[in-house]
Protein backbone atom coordinates (compact mmCIF):
# COMPACT_ATOMS: atom_id res chain seq x y z
CA UNK A 1 0.00 0.00 0.00
CA UNK A 2 1.28 3.73 -0.56
CA UNK A 3 0.47 6.76 0.74
CA UNK A 4 1.20 9.94 -0.33
CA UNK A 5 1.14 13.56 1.34
CA UNK A 6 0.11 16.12 -0.63
CA UNK A 7 0.40 19.84 -0.67
CA UNK A 8 0.60 22.64 -2.54
CA UNK A 9 4.08 22.90 -3.00
CA UNK A 10 5.51 19.33 -2.79
CA UNK A 11 8.41 20.88 -0.51
CA UNK A 12 7.32 21.58 3.21
CA UNK A 13 3.84 20.84 4.72
CA UNK A 14 3.61 17.61 2.51
CA UNK A 15 6.71 16.07 4.37
CA UNK A 16 5.66 17.12 7.75
CA UNK A 17 2.65 15.05 6.99
CA UNK A 18 4.77 12.12 5.85
CA UNK A 19 7.10 12.52 8.76
CA UNK A 20 3.64 12.43 10.84
CA UNK A 21 1.95 9.20 9.29
CA UNK A 22 5.15 7.62 9.26
CA UNK A 23 6.09 7.91 12.92
CA UNK A 24 2.01 6.70 13.69
CA UNK A 25 2.53 3.90 12.03
CA UNK A 26 5.60 3.49 14.08
CA UNK A 27 3.63 4.11 16.92
CA UNK A 28 0.75 1.59 15.78
CA UNK A 29 3.55 -1.36 15.66
CA UNK A 30 2.04 -1.86 12.13
CA UNK A 31 4.27 -4.67 9.92
CA UNK A 32 2.55 -4.18 6.80
CA UNK A 33 4.98 -2.84 4.06
CA UNK A 34 3.45 0.73 3.42
CA UNK A 35 5.05 3.04 1.21
CA UNK A 36 4.81 6.77 2.67
CA UNK A 37 6.18 9.76 -0.08
CA UNK A 38 5.21 13.54 -0.39
CA UNK A 39 4.58 15.30 -3.55
CA UNK A 40 2.88 18.78 -4.77
CA UNK A 41 -0.65 18.81 -6.09
CA UNK A 42 -0.07 19.21 -9.17
CA UNK A 43 2.05 15.66 -9.45
CA UNK A 44 -0.54 13.74 -7.78
CA UNK A 45 -2.38 11.64 -10.29
CA UNK A 46 -4.93 9.00 -9.34
CA UNK A 47 -2.93 6.08 -9.79
CA UNK A 48 0.09 7.73 -7.85
CA UNK A 49 -0.96 5.93 -4.47
CA UNK A 50 -3.63 4.37 -2.83
CA UNK A 51 -4.38 6.97 -0.21
CA UNK A 52 -3.76 10.74 -0.42
CA UNK A 53 -3.13 12.92 2.25
CA UNK A 54 -4.00 16.79 1.84
CA UNK A 55 -4.91 19.46 4.06
CA UNK A 56 -8.17 20.22 3.60
CA UNK A 57 -8.36 23.88 1.50
CA UNK A 58 -6.51 21.90 -1.37
CA UNK A 59 -8.93 18.83 -1.07
CA UNK A 60 -10.39 20.81 -4.61
CA UNK A 61 -7.38 20.45 -6.27
CA UNK A 62 -7.01 16.90 -6.37
CA UNK A 63 -9.45 16.72 -9.33
CA UNK A 64 -9.33 13.23 -11.07
CA UNK A 65 -8.68 11.37 -7.73
CA UNK A 66 -11.81 9.44 -6.12
CA UNK A 67 -13.20 11.04 -3.17
CA UNK A 68 -12.41 7.41 -1.05
CA UNK A 69 -9.23 8.02 -2.04
CA UNK A 70 -8.79 11.27 -0.07
CA UNK A 71 -8.10 11.64 3.36
CA UNK A 72 -8.36 15.79 4.30
CA UNK A 73 -6.89 17.13 7.23
CA UNK A 74 -7.46 20.19 9.28
CA UNK A 75 -4.26 20.49 11.02
CA UNK A 76 -0.81 19.15 9.39
CA UNK A 77 0.66 19.19 13.27
CA UNK A 78 -1.76 17.47 14.77
CA UNK A 79 -0.65 13.64 15.22
CA UNK A 80 -4.00 12.87 16.89
CA UNK A 81 -6.08 13.95 13.96
CA UNK A 82 -3.31 11.95 11.71
CA UNK A 83 -3.42 9.15 14.21
CA UNK A 84 -7.28 8.61 13.59
CA UNK A 85 -7.43 9.20 10.11
CA UNK A 86 -4.74 6.37 10.02
CA UNK A 87 -6.00 3.88 11.70
CA UNK A 88 -9.44 4.53 10.18
CA UNK A 89 -6.96 3.57 6.65
CA UNK A 90 -5.40 0.80 8.51
CA UNK A 91 -9.08 -0.79 9.29
CA UNK A 92 -10.45 -0.11 6.12
CA UNK A 93 -7.47 -1.98 4.70
CA UNK A 94 -7.84 -4.66 6.89
CA UNK A 95 -4.17 -4.24 8.03
CA UNK A 96 -3.11 -5.23 11.80
CA UNK A 97 -2.20 -2.14 14.12
CA UNK A 98 -2.49 -1.19 18.07
CA UNK B 1 19.40 23.80 12.94
CA UNK B 2 16.82 25.77 14.39
CA UNK B 3 18.91 27.85 16.78
CA UNK B 4 20.88 28.76 13.84
CA UNK B 5 18.47 30.11 11.95
CA UNK B 6 15.85 31.62 14.14
CA UNK B 7 18.09 34.45 16.21
CA UNK B 8 17.23 37.69 17.50
CA UNK B 9 17.76 38.75 14.30
CA UNK B 10 14.92 36.79 12.19
CA UNK B 11 12.60 36.43 15.15
CA UNK B 12 10.26 39.64 15.57
CA UNK B 13 7.17 40.32 17.66
CA UNK B 14 4.29 42.48 16.59
CA UNK B 15 2.09 44.43 19.13
CA UNK B 16 -0.15 46.29 17.07
CA UNK B 17 -3.52 44.93 15.83
CA UNK B 18 -3.52 46.88 12.47
CA UNK B 19 -1.76 43.98 10.13
CA UNK B 20 -3.47 42.80 7.02
CA UNK B 21 -1.98 38.91 6.44
CA UNK B 22 -0.25 40.41 3.52
CA UNK B 23 1.33 42.97 5.65
CA UNK B 24 1.98 39.88 8.62
CA UNK B 25 4.04 37.83 5.73
CA UNK B 26 6.15 40.81 4.26
CA UNK B 27 7.16 42.10 7.67
CA UNK B 28 7.68 38.27 8.92
CA UNK B 29 9.86 38.04 5.17
CA UNK B 30 11.77 41.51 5.62
CA UNK B 31 14.84 40.19 7.54
CA UNK B 32 15.45 37.09 5.63
CA UNK B 33 15.70 39.86 2.55
CA UNK B 34 17.90 42.24 4.83
CA UNK B 35 20.03 39.13 5.64
CA UNK B 36 20.28 37.89 1.49
CA UNK B 37 18.59 34.78 1.77
CA UNK B 38 15.81 35.81 -0.74
CA UNK B 39 15.18 38.48 -2.88
CA UNK B 40 11.60 40.45 -2.52
CA UNK B 41 10.14 38.72 -5.47
CA UNK B 42 9.76 35.35 -3.28
CA UNK B 43 8.12 37.32 -1.16
CA UNK B 44 5.18 38.44 -3.44
CA UNK B 45 5.34 34.58 -4.62
CA UNK B 46 3.95 33.54 -1.35
CA UNK B 47 1.37 36.15 -1.11
CA UNK B 48 0.42 35.20 -4.85
CA UNK B 49 -0.32 31.83 -3.74
CA UNK B 50 -1.97 32.35 -0.63
CA UNK B 51 -4.13 34.27 -2.74
CA UNK B 52 -4.78 31.78 -5.81
CA UNK B 53 -4.51 28.57 -3.62
CA UNK B 54 -6.36 29.93 -0.46
CA UNK B 55 -4.79 29.76 3.33
CA UNK B 56 -3.37 26.33 3.13
CA UNK B 57 0.01 27.07 4.60
CA UNK B 58 -2.00 27.57 8.08
CA UNK B 59 -0.91 24.21 8.99
CA UNK B 60 -2.00 24.04 12.35
CA UNK B 61 -3.88 26.20 15.30
CA UNK B 62 -2.84 29.78 14.87
CA UNK B 63 0.58 28.48 13.15
CA UNK B 64 0.83 30.03 9.15
CA UNK B 65 4.09 28.07 7.31
CA UNK B 66 4.49 30.61 4.27
CA UNK B 67 6.57 29.42 1.78
CA UNK B 68 7.16 29.22 -2.41
CA UNK B 69 8.85 27.42 -4.91
CA UNK B 70 12.66 27.72 -4.85
CA UNK B 71 12.81 29.27 -7.80
CA UNK B 72 10.49 32.00 -6.68
CA UNK B 73 13.30 33.81 -5.67
CA UNK B 74 15.13 32.20 -2.83
CA UNK B 75 19.08 32.22 -2.02
CA UNK B 76 19.70 29.77 0.83
CA UNK B 77 17.32 27.72 3.02
CA UNK B 78 16.09 30.18 5.97
CA UNK B 79 14.18 30.69 8.22
CA UNK B 80 11.94 33.76 10.28
CA UNK B 81 9.45 33.91 12.78
CA UNK B 82 6.94 36.73 13.28
CA UNK B 83 4.90 36.22 16.71
CA UNK B 84 1.16 38.69 16.13
CA UNK B 85 0.28 39.41 19.60
CA UNK B 86 -3.18 39.88 18.03
CA UNK B 87 -4.26 37.11 15.84
CA UNK B 88 -4.49 38.05 12.06
CA UNK B 89 -6.93 36.41 9.46
CA UNK B 90 -4.83 34.41 6.40
CA UNK B 91 -7.48 34.97 4.13
CA UNK B 92 -10.60 34.79 6.37
CA UNK B 93 -11.40 34.53 9.35
CA UNK B 94 -11.43 30.34 9.61
CA UNK B 95 -7.45 31.27 9.58
CA UNK B 96 -6.94 33.25 12.73
CA UNK B 97 -2.80 33.20 12.56
CA UNK B 98 -0.55 34.37 15.29
CA UNK B 99 2.76 32.44 14.57
CA UNK B 100 3.71 33.30 11.11
CA UNK B 101 7.18 31.41 9.97
CA UNK B 102 8.24 32.35 6.68
CA UNK B 103 10.55 29.16 5.07
CA UNK B 104 12.64 29.34 2.17
CA UNK B 105 14.55 26.41 0.89
CA UNK B 106 16.76 25.78 -1.78
CA UNK B 107 15.92 22.51 -3.55
CA UNK B 108 13.37 20.41 -2.64
CA UNK B 109 15.68 17.88 -0.62
CA UNK B 110 17.94 20.62 1.27
CA UNK B 111 15.10 21.91 3.72
CA UNK B 112 14.21 18.71 5.23
CA UNK B 113 16.03 18.71 8.75
CA UNK B 114 14.28 22.52 9.17
CA UNK B 115 10.69 21.07 8.73
CA UNK B 116 11.99 18.29 11.19
CA UNK B 117 13.05 20.72 13.71
CA UNK B 118 10.31 22.71 13.72
CA UNK B 119 7.80 19.75 13.63
CA UNK B 120 9.08 18.31 16.47
CA UNK B 121 9.28 22.20 18.20
CA UNK B 122 5.48 22.09 17.21
CA UNK B 123 3.62 19.03 17.85
CA UNK B 124 4.67 19.66 21.69
CA UNK B 125 2.16 21.25 23.13
CA UNK B 126 3.69 22.50 26.07
CA UNK B 127 6.00 24.62 23.70
CA UNK B 128 3.71 25.43 21.04
CA UNK B 129 1.42 27.12 24.17
CA UNK B 130 4.35 28.63 25.27
CA UNK B 131 5.03 30.57 22.11
CA UNK B 132 1.32 31.56 21.50
CA UNK B 133 1.46 33.28 24.48
CA UNK B 134 5.02 34.89 23.92
CA UNK B 135 5.79 38.10 24.08
CA UNK B 136 9.39 38.98 23.54
CA UNK B 137 12.26 37.39 21.17
CA UNK B 138 14.19 36.44 24.26
CA UNK B 139 11.04 34.08 25.67
CA UNK B 140 10.84 32.60 22.45
CA UNK B 141 14.43 31.72 22.14
CA UNK B 142 14.71 30.33 25.33
CA UNK B 143 11.81 27.76 23.96
CA UNK B 144 13.81 26.87 20.78
CA UNK B 145 16.98 26.57 22.59
CA UNK B 146 15.28 24.10 25.00
CA UNK B 147 13.66 21.81 22.11
CA UNK B 148 17.00 21.42 20.68
CA UNK B 149 18.89 20.87 23.97
CA UNK B 150 16.20 18.12 24.80
CA UNK B 151 16.18 16.44 21.57
CA UNK B 152 19.82 16.10 21.52
CA UNK B 153 20.36 14.09 24.73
Amino acid sequence: MKILAVCQSGLGSSFMVQMNIQQVLKDENVQEEITVDHSDVGSATADAADYFFVESTLEGALSGIPDEKIVPLKSLIDKDEIKTHINGVLDKENIVHE
Amino acid sequence: MLDELLTKDTIQIYKQPDLSWQEAIRKAAQPLIENGSIGPEYVNAMIEIANEQGPYFNIGDHIALAHARPEAGSHKISLSLLKTTHDVNLINEDHPVSLWFVLAATDSQSHLEVIQGLMQLLTDNDKLQKLLTATDVTEIQKVINEDIKENKS
